[in-house]
């Protein structure tokens, strides 16, 4: 048993159970085998894009042209990454995707935890027809949406802005929900107390319930955020100034004078992937815990 | 799904620690608040920065990549650096996927307000853009005053151009379907002139005759085309000579076409003739034919003159001709890579003017686009001795005088859902799948299907 | 849901001024708070703009000729959805987006379930796996095209050059009909099945051990406790992934789009790309908004049937 595997049950189980025997393999040899070679091939198999799109970014045009199974088919050359920071455009569209994800996600967190507490702790009438028409609403995907949206962002005068990129993606019914589950579970008992030192209803919701929220409002960022992130079909729609488009939507649609270029595209495909995979690197373990929090996991 | 406490032991009271986070979170929702109220590009100053020499700013879109993307960078350079002594531009130039996907962004950036200053566009397509109000019309009078007037265009071109009585696009180019040859095939085949040219032909038996001739001089194949699974080959070889027997493609809204069934029939019926699958392959795709020609696996290819560059390279002795006539009628089919002006929503008047300033300027650069193989639009450039010089460029210039464009209509054009609709038939014909006769009345069909549509541009 | 303590309750406290200054807080944080309402307004005002307008516009649009080129909308009535009805494409691309939903959901749920078995089970290098796994999840959509098209690359690519050195004959991965929408579904289990692993190992890990550790000083198997013990635990996360993964995958547009434009010959083009196509190429908004509508009543029609389904298994 591996000390990360450990730590990562130490939160549910009494370490001691951890640090015994593996439950679900037992103690036979062969159940260990089986499994250890099914993750390692399951791993290679999910690997092997990544290391051939190194491996092609790494290379001059002429040598990738050759035919062979042989990845390594000519002298490693950064040549392809050079080409592709001095143009810039991965640069900005990098940027704005940052900008655009960050945003998106800000907006996102704070709007769906104000409206999970008011829809959890408000007594206003008309909330539980609103929760409804909230809940139903995650059914409706926004992708469905793009013709009236695209008409109603030339009717604002927004195509071809930031704003008209952002504002449709910060509805987010699912994230409502699952917030507002999160603070119903919170018992009442905390908050009465400041509400009898006399502490207006948003600082309970701010000093009490937010900080006891830390666990699902992360898990609620990062799923905004990738969500965002990865967000084609809007912003592909939205965006025709290459100045405004994200990451994915500028891969796809702005070509360079010379037409194809492999390595180029791998490593304009490798620099785009890199930033967010670092940040799962650093923050996995508590990307992993959040998630459990919530409930989408959950049993 | 069922809802759990808190388990990750968060402290109850928010700690101190939290403070300068907030401040950063603050920080960017001001910057986020700003980005949102100016509901404009943060960028659009940065990307192009405001030219300190004077020279304006332009963005200019195009599908130009390859051969024609780096040749269109050296018009752009050239005339961004004030080619002939004139002001120069400081251009920032977008280049997106040829077809559909070009067209659509063109539309809806347009439709949005916020196009760009200049625009690439076929003539072809053009019925699709300007009566939607999608392109705005360029005022003769300016362009007149930089050197360009309707008398620089040959008519069947100029033509096309206008909407209503109203123009709308500027011609850089003539670019013809036409006929490449390995000149030492065609003349064991005896089929050069005295001058070296590729003879005229005349009848659709004589073309047939040349397929067989250039079999046996090179010993392979005749005359090669690459269609299948191409969107736009077909159609491109059946327009032209469907154009030479002198019967017209009418596509009126709400249909049926006016097509004649007959004049068509006896184009699909030559097509399979020629490509029997013997004498001449019927089964190849665009990259095999060029790759077999190239490699000198055929005596001629019907391939559009953009090919010319590459074809070059193959170093056999390359010969070019406008697509022979072999019906009653000469004509070529042909499109045109123009410049159209996307509709803005509020346009600076200054900047229409330099947007007009720089068409011009770039059509007295189309020696170079020469190179690339298309004929140039713009008639002072082919009167030039330079181009006279480009060999075989020179030889197919006439083709612009019998140019067929598609039908204009708002779905028809170059990389349009139409020329692929008109393509699968053909295709199946050419394959053997179904005869000539039951492949027009599909493509009947198809238009028709296409013309019931409700017009979204009228 | 339980009842609340009433917002801005009274206060009791000694001195007048602290009395006063309490009394204008409460009355600041009743003014700002009410009865709760203030605090959805923003949602309900996003809400509002960017989902229920739409909704309502969509559907007007739909009874509407509306183009994306400049000119005036006219009311057409039922004609957009007699001609949706009566358009093979339409049915075609339905089609499609079915047999991708099919073909990808069901590999997305077993191998997201298998790989959290065995990164559950104990084995060293968690982080190396877990990375493995979801890494493929954080890469935006265009950058799994661009690796995957030069994987499916006809000469070049590796799948066909793995074939070659097999000794098999080529495939057209992504130009064969037949072959297309598993080529694009196997790229999408390779990008997404990240997510749906994490789901699973986050419920793993969530799992009450003791019948497990009872079962097994009882002497059952790793298998038997597999099969009778982990997996029924799992009955409902397995209902929510299939579920959030059938949703999704009927929203399949991005890769398809990216990678083939729903090519060769429409064999892989779902219903999303034909609504960008007839309403954005081909400028009929109306339609198009008809279309999506035809399409959002089969989404309805498949969460009413997973819901039932959800209920009955309770």
């Amino acid at each position: 048993m591996s000390a990360t595997a450990t730590t990562l049950r130490a939160r549910r189980r009494p370490p001691r159970e951890a640090a015994g025997s593996p439950l679900l393999l037992g103690h036979g040899r062969l159940p260990r085998v089986l499994a250890g070679t099914a993750l390692v091939v399951l791993a290679v198999v999910w690997l092997v894009p990544f290391v051939w799109a190194v491996v092609t970014s790494l290379q001059s045009e002429e040598d990738i042209n050759t035919t062979g199974l042989s990845p390594f088919k000519g002298a490693f050359t950064l040549d392809a990454y050079q080409q592709i920071l001095e143009r810039g455009n991965v640069t900005v569209w990098a940027f704005n995707s940052f900008l655009i994800s960050a945003l998106v996600t800000l907006i996102t967190v704070a709007v769906s935890t104000l409206a999970a507490y008011g829809f959890s702790r408000g007594t206003f009438r008309g909330r539980k027809a609103l929760l409804g028409v909230t809940v139903a609403a995650i059914m409706v995907p926004p992708q469905l949406l793009v013709v009236p949206l695209f008409d109603q962002m030339t009717l604002f005068n927004l195509v071809d802005t930031y704003a008209a990129v952002i504002l449709p993606q910060v509805v987010a019914p699912m994230m409502v929900f699952i917030l507002k589950r999160f603070f119903d579970a919170i018992p009442r008992e905390l908050e009465e107390a400041a509400r009898i030192d006399g502490a207006s209803e948003f600082r309970v919701f701010r000093s009490i319930v937010l900080p006891l929220s830390r666990p699902i409002v992360a898990a609620v960022a990062i799923f905004v955020f990738i969500g965002a992130w990865n967000n084609f079909m809007w912003p592909f729609i939205v965006t025709n100034d290459p100045d405004l488009m994200t990451l994915p939507v500028g891969l796809a649609t702005v070509k360079d004078a010379y037409g194809i270029q492999y390595a180029q595209s791998m490593a304009s495909a490798l620099l785009a992937a890199l930033p967010l995979i670092v940040v799962f690197l650093l923050f996995q373990r508590r990307i992993v815990n959040s998630v459990a929090t919530t409930g989408l996991g959950g049993s | 799904m069922s809802s759990r406490l808190p388990a990750q032991g968060a402290p109850a009271v928010s700690a101190p620690v939290r403070r300068p986070s907030r401040r950063r979170l603050l920080r960017n929702a001001v910057a986020g608040a700003g980005a949102l109220l100016a509901g404009g590009p943060l960028l659009s100053g940065c990307a192009s920065p405001a030219s300190a020499s004077g020279a304006s700013d332009l963005s200019v879109w195009d599908l130009f990549q390859g051969g024609d993307g780096m040749l269109m960078d050296e018009m752009i350079e050239a005339v961004s650096n004030g080619a002939g002594g004139a002001e120069g531009f400081d251009v920032d130039r977008t280049i997106l996927d040829w077809g559909p996907s070009y067209y659509t962004k063109l539309a809806m950036s347009a439709a949005g307000g916020r196009a760009s200053d200049v625009a690439a566009m076929h003539l072809s397509r053009l019925a699709g853009y300007a009566p939607g109000g999608l392109v705005d019309a360029f005022d003769l009078d300016l362009l007149a005053e930089y050197g360009v007037t309707d008398k620089d265009f040959t008519p069947a071109v100029w033509s096309r151009t206008q909407h209503e009585g109203t123009v709308y696009a500027i011609p850089l180019d003539v670019h013809p379907f036409i006929v490449f040859y390995d000149k030492k095939a065609a003349d064991r085949a005896g089929l050069l002139d005295t001058s070296g040219e590729l003879a005229p032909m005349g009848s659709p038996e004589a073309l047939l005759e040349a397929g067989r001739a250039l079999a046996e001089a090179t010993g392979e194949a005749g005359i090669l085309f690459g269609h299948v699974t191409d969107t736009a080959q077909n159609w491109r070889l059946f327009a032209g000579l469907y154009a030479q027997t002198g019967a017209s493609f009418d596509l009126p809204d709400g249909g049926p076409p006016k097509i004649d069934v007959d004049a068509a029939v006896r184009v699909v019926t030559l097509m399979t003739r020629l490509f029997d699958g013997k004498t001449n392959p019927n089964n190849l795709d665009y990259n095999g034919a060029l790759a077999a020609f190239s490699s000198g696996r055929g005596g001629m290819a019907m391939l559009g003159e953009w090919e010319l560059p590459t074809l070059k390279k193959s170093g056999m002795e390359l010969g070019a001709a406008p697509f022979p006539q072999v019906f009653e009628k000469p004509a070529v089919y042909t499109d045109s890579h123009s410049f159209v002006l996307p509709h803005q929503d509020s346009p600076d008047p200054a900047r229409r003017r330099e947007a007009h300033r720089y068409v011009a300027q770039i059509l007295k650069q189309s020696l170079t686009w020469a190179g690339a193989g298309h004929i140039p639009a713009y008639q002072p450039v082919l009167a030039e001795p330079e181009y006279a010089a480009l060999d075989p460029q020179s030889s197919y210039a006439d083709a612009a005088k019998v140019a067929v464009l598609d039908p204009p209509n708002w779905f028809a054009g170059a990389g349009s859902n139409f020329q692929n609709r008109m393509c699968q038939p053909l295709q199946s014909a050419l394959l053997g799948n179904t005869t000539p006769e039951k492949a027009v009345r599909q493509m009947v069909r198809e238009a028709d299907t296409l013309l019931r549509q409700p017009n979204p541009v009228a | 849901m339980t009842t609340t303590a009433p917002l801005g309750a009274e206060e009791q406290t000694g001195s007048p001024a602290a009395e006063a200054d309490v009394r204008r807080r409460t009355a600041l944080g009743r003014i700002r708070t009410g009865n709760g309402l203030v605090f959805v307004l923003p949602f309900l005002l996003v809400f509002g703009l960017f989902m229920v307008w739409p909704i309502v516009q969509g559907l007007w649009m739909s009874f509407t000729d509306s183009s994306l080129a400049l000119r005036d909308t006219s009311f057409v009535g039922f004609d957009n959805y007699t001609e949706a009805f009566g358009d093979p494409d339409v049915w075609s691309s339905l089609g499609n987006t079915v047999f991708f939903t099919v073909v990808s959901s069901v590999p997305l749920v077993l191998v997201a379930l298998a790989m959290a078995l065995l990164v559950h089970s104990g084995l060293a290098g968690q982080w190396a796996w877990r990375l493995s796994f979801f890494a493929p999840y954080l890469l935006p959509v265009t950058v799994v095209t661009m690796i995957w098209t030069w994987l499916y690359q006809p000469e070049l690519g590796m799948a066909n050059q793995l074939l070659d050195a097999l000794g098999m004959a080529p495939v057209g991965w992504l130009s064969d009909e037949a072959v297309a929408m598993w080529s694009v579904a196997a790229l999408t289990v390779w990008w997404t099945v990240g997510f749906n692993f994490l789901l699973y190992l986050a419920a793993l890990q969530s799992l009450p051990t003791t019948f497990d550790e009872a079962a097994a000083l009882d002497g059952a198997g790793a298998w038997r406790r597999l099969w009778s013990i982990t997996l029924p635990q799992l009955r409902r996360t397995t209902g929510l992934v299939a579920m959030l993964q059938i949703l999704a995958s009927l929203k399949v547009f991005d890769q398809i789009y990216i990678l083939t434009k729903g090519g060769p010959n429409g064999s892989t083009r779902p219903v999303l790309e034909y609504v960008y196509d007839v309403g954005f190429t081909g400028y009929r908004l109306g339609y198009a908004s008809a279309v999506s509508y035809l399409f959002f009543a089969l989404i309805v029609l498949v969460s009413l049937v997973q819901l039932r389904l959800f209920r009955r298994e309770d």
